[in-house]
């Protein structure tokens, strides 16, 4: 007997990744229905939203917060029982959080993904860098990533590396006078500049314009040439998927055969529909993913869903340089230092990034000097000055999967639609701790050969929005909840498109390697639906 | 032994000029092809003969023109035995751009602008067929068969058609005009074909050589007159700024190439020669003024940026930030279109986003081009520059963009001109079908009376014509806009 089904494969989540898997599956002729729960909302109402916004320097502002569909800076959605504030920039729109992203597009190192094996530390990935490489390349197309093919990126100053089989879709942008400047002073003591490949067109890109610098990246690109998810929830739209917004995922039912046979959502309007399909992708973040797990009763038989929650937990340094560096033109971020990104060290401690904000700074400097009582005439002077000498670092950690650091279906706080909102509880571990020293030392170097004044240098750990490990990939059903196809071990049928698959978190930001891993499920299901 | 070394010597240099010989074919061979690769830019054949998807195999053809008529596919030009051109003789590439008739005999839509190609050299019909065989790659693909509804799917009608719109004398130079005119005139009339755009369409859909060059209007854009008339032609622009708004794309202050214009500045005229450029900027200027509606001039206008504390009054509550139903030109402006254009609509210093008050998308007699440009936006490799303007169509709904481009024109463009939701509904929808299409269901009542009142009227305005031509043939000198027939 035939079953009708609603979708040869329901997608939740019109994400990047997400829209990406639905685009790919649309294109190979299935029916796809996305499930979004917030709404699609136009570029230029963003803008009108961020415009409008009293607080410029909270990038979810823009973005709507309703009670059914709730952004992560409201209060009530992440609820935190460790010593570390978790609390990542996540949206809920179509389109998803690369609406406010640095559209960093790094790829992972080959060792990077055998940390377990060369160091003896974390996890494995289930395979090697060369499984992966196709599908890099075929995100790289997807996202529109520009990025230096000459480069050694894994910050030992080499030959190109890692191996790619295509060229970067485009060439970098210039060097910004901001990285121009703390290259000039900097690399003579050693460290190693790279540039980082992100999702900007520098030259017009599948009808995005070239980036012209607005320096708006986060909270969102004025004119669409930084990539976001939207571009593929569209052109999923394009190739006949249809999308549901409003649309809050809430259930996934359990079937014979392990199979997973409906989804279950819930809209404000009050509708709740059962949807049911060949194959299930869940594409929710690295948060959403496993409480959707959690509450559904599925895909848990290992007992690691929610758990080894990992973040590029980071710190930061503010200084004013000794002369103007013009920080604020171009994109906001260009690049950083890599000299600790892989070596033996990381049998003892994590391997960590600085990356240099080129953010306008006018705001956080005239904050600081108004807090010190400067006023009038001599504030807008500093202004001035400082604007210009103004330095940011960010810096990040590589963290590993700890099975105590979660994400929990809270069991007190339900959202407007009566669905549970979250519980995290997160730690820093002796792994991260250990590479302070050497970043705190970095820090007084970069100051002193800058002939720089501190403004802050001892932030804290401070959250990276890079959400990891929750519904981590492995090789045993036992302690793993997806294989390497990002399959479910627990029901044939369901795979989890997310960056919460990740086991080894590296230092770069993983939405890339989400979106390559995200196509190559697309292939997967394309040839078993 | 000397006649030995004699004959040797013979042979080698006999070996040595056959040698040679065959250098030189092959060098006279490559340089054939390179000229019909040439031709085949001028003559932008890449334009139609496309893949569907962007980036295809060059002339592999499938891409469908969405004519009046229903949609036409354009056919593979490759040298493919099974699905292109590979089989066919000189003389029947001839036939097929010259004529419109392809190698089976079937008459082509004339998409296929065959009635601007008929004047097409031997020469470079000579050139561009040894490229098409020799210079494209064979694509082993078929394309999906071209299907109109009736009676347009009957293509013997075209012969009707043809009789009466198909000139067969060829290139006929202007009388008095210098080598590098006729050679723009060459260029205009028959390679780049720019009478297919620019030129108006009689009730039958061809070109109404009374109003040659004086502009249409075409799948919403116009195609703007590109006479000399000072007003309302480009007969104010030097010749160089004509080269470079053929070879670029854009003149500052001026004009941007957008929709069909920007295909054929990608895809052709940047590839053009300087010389040849010059030869059409040269031709252009000799190009008989016709005046098109009253021009209002425009001048370039004091811009005062609005106060942004005006549009600024904060967010409302969180259901507003998802409503995208504002109707206020002046805030959409400032959302959709300042980030580049500025609120002042002056653009940048270098004009590579262009100002807004001296734009003839803003300035000139039309709105169409400022509306489509928003809808589809503007994708354009000139010679210079790549430039994107992305299309907002998805964006901004009908009323949206006719506030949009009202706000635009009354403080930055020409403020007599104003637009309304259902002209930029019927723009977006492509414009009004044509009187042939439209009229169809009434005629579909004469049936077979139709085709029979076709060819009668046909025979008739033909021979007609042919006296006509022989007076005009005396005066063409004075009525230089005739000279295509």
């Amino acid at each position: 007997m035939n079953q009708v089904f609603d979708a040869d494969v329901i997608v939740v989540g019109s994400g990047a990744l997400g829209s990406n898997a639905a685009f790919e599956l649309a294109k190979h002729g299935k029916s796809v229905i996305i499930l979004e729960a917030g709404e699609h909302i136009p570029r230029w109402k963003i803008v009108e939203n961020f415009r409008n916004s009293s607080n410029k320097s909270n990038y979810n502002s823009p973005y709507p917060n309703e009670p059914w569909a709730r952004n992560s800076y409201d209060e009530q959605y992440i609820e935190n029982t460790g010593s570390f504030e978790f609390r990542p920039g996540m949206l809920k729109l179509v389109g998803g959080t690369t609406w406010h992203w640095a559209a960093a597009c790094w790829r992972y190192l080959p060792n990077d993904m055998k940390l377990k094996t060369l160091y003896g530390v974390g996890r494995d990935w289930p395979m090697e860098y060369s499984e992966l490489e196709p599908y890099y390349a075929r995100a790289e197309v997807a996202l529109g990533v520009c990025g230096s093919d000459t480069q050694d990126q894994s910050g030992h100053d080499g030959e190109a590396f890692p191996p790619r089989s295509t060229p970067y879709p485009m060439p970098p942008e210039g060097d910004t006078y901001l990285f121009q400047r703390l290259r000039a002073r900097l690399a003579p003591a050693g460290y190693v500049f790279l540039h980082e490949p992100n999702g900007r067109a520098t030259t017009p890109y599948d009808g995005r314009p070239a980036c012209s610098g607005n320096n708006n990246c986060m909270p969102v690109c004025p004119i669409g040439a930084m990539y976001s998810g939207d571009v593929h929830a569209k052109h999923a739209q394009q190739a006949g998927a249809k999308l549901l917004t409003d649309a809050t995922a809430y259930k996934l039912e359990k079937g014979e055969g392990g199979k997973i046979v409906a989804v279950h959502y819930r809209s404000s309007k009050g509708d709740d529909v059962r949807l049911t399909a060949k194959y299930f992708v869940v594409a929710a973040n690295g948060l959403e993913t496993p409480k959707l797990l959690l509450i559904s009763d599925v895909a848990n038989s290992s007992d690691q869903v929610g758990r080894n929650l990992m973040d590029h937990t980071g710190q930061g340094l503010q200084f004013l340089a000794d002369e103007p560096v013009w920080p604020g033109r171009g994109a906001v971020q260009q690049g950083g230092i890599f000299n600790r990104r892989d070596g033996e060290f990381r049998k003892e401690r994590a391997s960590v990034k600085h990356a240099f904000a080129n953010n306008v700074p006018n705001m956080a400097v005239a904050q600081r000097l108004i807090e010190q009582g400067v006023f009038g005439k001599e504030l807008d002077e500093r202004i001035r000055h400082d604007a210009a000498r103004w330095v940011d670092v960010s810096t990040v950690y590589e963290t590993l999967p700890l099975a105590t650091n979660t994400i929990r279906p809270s069991t007190t706080r339900t959202d407007a639609l009566g669905i549970p909102m979250m519980v995290v509880n997160y730690e820093v571990d002796d792994y991260v701790k250990a590479a302070k020293p050497g970043v705190d030392a970095d820090y007084a170097d970069f100051v002193k050969i800058m002939g720089g004044t501190v403004v802050e240098d001892n932030t804290g750990w401070q959250n990276r929005d890079h959400l990891m490990g929750t519904v981590i990939m492995g090789s045993d059903a036992k302690d793993s909840v997806v294989n390497h196809e990002c399959r479910t071990f627990d029901h044939p049928n369901l795979f989890l498109a997310t960056t919460g698959v990740i086991p080894a978190s590296g230092t770069i930001n993983p939405t890339l390697t989400g979106v390559a891993l995200s196509i190559r499920l697309a292939d997967i299901i394309a040839r078993e639906v | 032994m000397n006649v030995q070394i004699s004959r040797l010597r013979g042979l080698a240099a006999l070996c040595g000029l056959f040698a040679s010989l065959s250098v030189w074919a092959v060098e006279d061979n490559a340089a054939l092809v390179k000229q019909g690769e040439y031709v085949a830019r001028a003559a932008d054949c890449a334009a139609c003969h496309r893949t569907v998807e962007k980036g295809g195999a060059a002339l592999s053809g499938g891409y469908a023109i969405d004519s009046p008529m229903g949609r036409i596919i354009s056919s593979n030009i490759t040298p493919s035995k099974a699905y292109g051109i590979g089989d066919y003789t000189e003389q029947q590439l001839a036939d097929a751009v010259r004529k419109g008739v392809n190698a089976k005999g079937q008459n082509l839509y004339p998409a296929m602008p065959y009635t601007s190609y008929q004047g097409m050299s031997d020469a470079d019909i000579h050139a561009l067929y040894a490229y098409l065989q020799q210079g494209v790659k064979a694509v082993d693909i078929p394309v999906e068969p071209t299907q109109l509804a009736f009676p347009f799917n009957i293509r013997p009608l075209m012969f009707g058609w043809n009789l009466l719109f198909l000139d067969t004398q060829g290139f006929v130079p202007e009388a008095g005009a210098d080598a590098q005119q006729v050679r723009g005139q060459y260029l205009v009339d028959n390679l780049a074909h720019c009478g297919a755009c620019h030129t108006p369409r009689n009730a039958l859909m061809a070109e109404d050589n009374s109003r040659y060059l004086s502009g249409a209007e075409l799948g919403g854009w116009i195609a703007p007159n590109i006479t000399s008339d000072k007003a309302t032609g480009v007969g104010s622009w030097s010749a160089d700024e004509l080269v470079g708004f053929l070879k670029n794309g854009h003149v500052t202050n001026k004009a941007q190439a957008a929709g069909g214009m920007a295909e054929a500045v990608e895809h052709s005229l940047r590839f053009l020669t300087d010389d040849d450029l010059h030869a059409m900027a040269s031709y252009l200027k000799t190009v008989p003024a016709i005046a098109t509606g009253n021009h209002v001039a425009s001048h370039p206008r004091e811009v005062t940026p609005i106060d942004m504390t005006t549009l600024e009054t904060g967010q409302g509550d969180q259901a507003s930030l998802v409503d995208a139903s504002e109707t206020d030109g002046a805030r959409l402006y400032n959302s959709a279109c300042a980030s580049c254009h500025g609120r002042d609509g002056q653009g940048t210093v270098d004009a590579f986003y262009p100002s807004l008050s001296q734009n003839s998308a803003l300035t000139g007699q039309h709105v169409n081009n400022l509306v489509m440009a928003i809808i589809e936006g503007i994708d354009r490799k000139g010679a210079d520059l790549e430039v994107n303007m992305p299309a907002l169509g998805d964006d901004l709904n009908d009323q949206q963009i006719a506030a949009i481009a009202n706000y635009s024109l009354q403080r930055f463009g020409n403020p007599l001109l104003s637009v309304d939701e259902q002209t930029v509904a019927k723009w977006r929808r492509g414009g009004d079908a044509p009187l042939l299409v439209t009229a169809m269901p009434y005629v579909m009542w004469g049936g077979g009376l139709l085709l029979l009142v076709l060819i009668v009227w046909a025979l008739v305005v033909r021979s007609k014509r042919r006296r006509v031509r022989a007076i005009e043939a005396k005066k063409i000198a004075l009525n230089r806009r005739f000279h295509s027939r």
